[in-house]
């Protein structure tokens, strides 16, 4: 099933382990894609669990929207994929800008969700976080690059350099999404948050720079669990195993 | 099906990879790049992850459950998959095969 019609948009979707009694749906991060679990974590949920993934819109292999890259409507198009994949609960996972969509997701449809995982999400408000999405240049992909290469390991040719730099421009240059996540600055300071009643796991690298979003997530919801793994905020490409196995512990008992 | 009259050759094996590298890829790079069983998926192809998810896709549909393919590339750790060639795709495949 790669390409799924939701709400009219073509969505690439990607399942382990159809048979699986339980769902788990995970999302992935701003200008990655699903291959951040594909490889590595989600071969291991999905020996307990159905796993389904997705790519957001204009990102991986689902098409190009221009406008919607504010959480709730992130979050609208992860219901409307739960909803054609007629899932009534489901746990939930999510990366990075994926793990305030799974937040934010979790916020709107606290019925519907069994257990929630937060990784690696960061302060909207955060100046750092911030910054990737005010300025794009080919310079700032560049040393992006770079530093991803030195964090992970993992170098990226000239055409995967063309291929991302493309993407990065339409959605700097073409999305609404700059302005769409100038719009979630309160999304910590929301309320709803400290009444958010699902077991969750956040988990963070020790040498993180969101960890701080990650402790004060962790005194915000009630009874949550704050998990600290080694690395940084690149944590599923540095330490899939470990990750995987920490969400397979937290979801199964 | 009897799996004996399946049964692809290695260069079967090759030719079928080669194609679905194609259909993911595009041609027009494809023309470009000298395919052969030792180059490797990122350094010489250049794919990157989710075209390698396209292709793994396009292995398990090819081949259903007779193959395990998510299941051995996630035995591999980082480093081997990035130096991951066809030549050890196409022994995998074979191994399955017999």
């Amino acid at each position: 099933m790669p390409i799924l019609n939701v709400n009219g948009r073509e969505v690439h979707v990607q399942e382990l382990n159809p048979e699986g009694k339980e769902t788990l749906v995970l999302v992935h991060g701003m200008f990655s894609n699903l291959s951040v679990y594909y490889f590595h974590i989600a071969p291991v949920l999905a020996t307990t669990f159905r796993v389904v993934m997705y790519d957001l819109k204009s990102h991986g292999l689902s098409g190009r929207v221009a406008e919607g890259y504010d959480l709730n409507s992130m979050s609208e198009d992860l219901e409307g994929l739960v909803d054609v994949l007629g899932l009534d609960t489901f746990h939930l996972a999510g990366y990075s800008f994926g793990g305030l969509i799974a937040l934010n997701t979790a916020l709107r449809l606290e019925a519907r969700i069994r257990k929630l995982v937060v990784i690696e999400a960061p302060d909207p408000a955060d100046e750092k976080a911030r910054g990737i999405i005010d300025e794009y240049s080919r310079e700032f992909l560049e040393n992006y690059v770079k530093n991803y290469t030195d964090t992970t390991h993992v170098r990226m040719g000239k055409r995967q350099l063309e291929r991302n730099h493309r993407m990065y421009e339409y959605l700097f240059y073409q999305t609404s999404i700059r302005r769409d996540m100038q719009r979630e600055n309160d999304f910590f300071i929301r309320p709803e948050l400290r009444a958010l009643d699902r077991k969750t796991l956040l988990v963070y690298g020790d040498t993180s720079n969101c960890l701080d979003s990650g402790r004060y997530l962790h005194a915000c919801i009630p009874g949550s669990e704050l998990a600290t793994l080694s690395g940084d905020h690149n944590l599923p490409v540095q330490e899939p195993e470990l990750l995987a196995d920490r969400l397979l512990t937290f979801l199964t008992t | 099906m009897d799996a004996a009259v399946t049964r692809l050759t290695y260069q079967e094996i090759f030719d079928l990879l080669k194609q679905f590298i194609t259909d993911v890829i595009g041609e027009e790079f494809v023309e470009e790049m000298d395919i052969e069983p030792q180059s490797s998926f990122t350094k010489d192809l250049e794919m990157d992850s989710i075209e390698i998810v396209s292709f793994s896709e396009k292995i398990k549909a090819h081949f259903g459950k007779e193959i395990d393919f998510t299941g051995w590339l996630s035995g591999m750790d980082l480093d081997q998959l990035i130096n991951l060639n066809l030549d050890q795709i196409i022994r995998y495949i074979e191994e399955c095969q017999s």
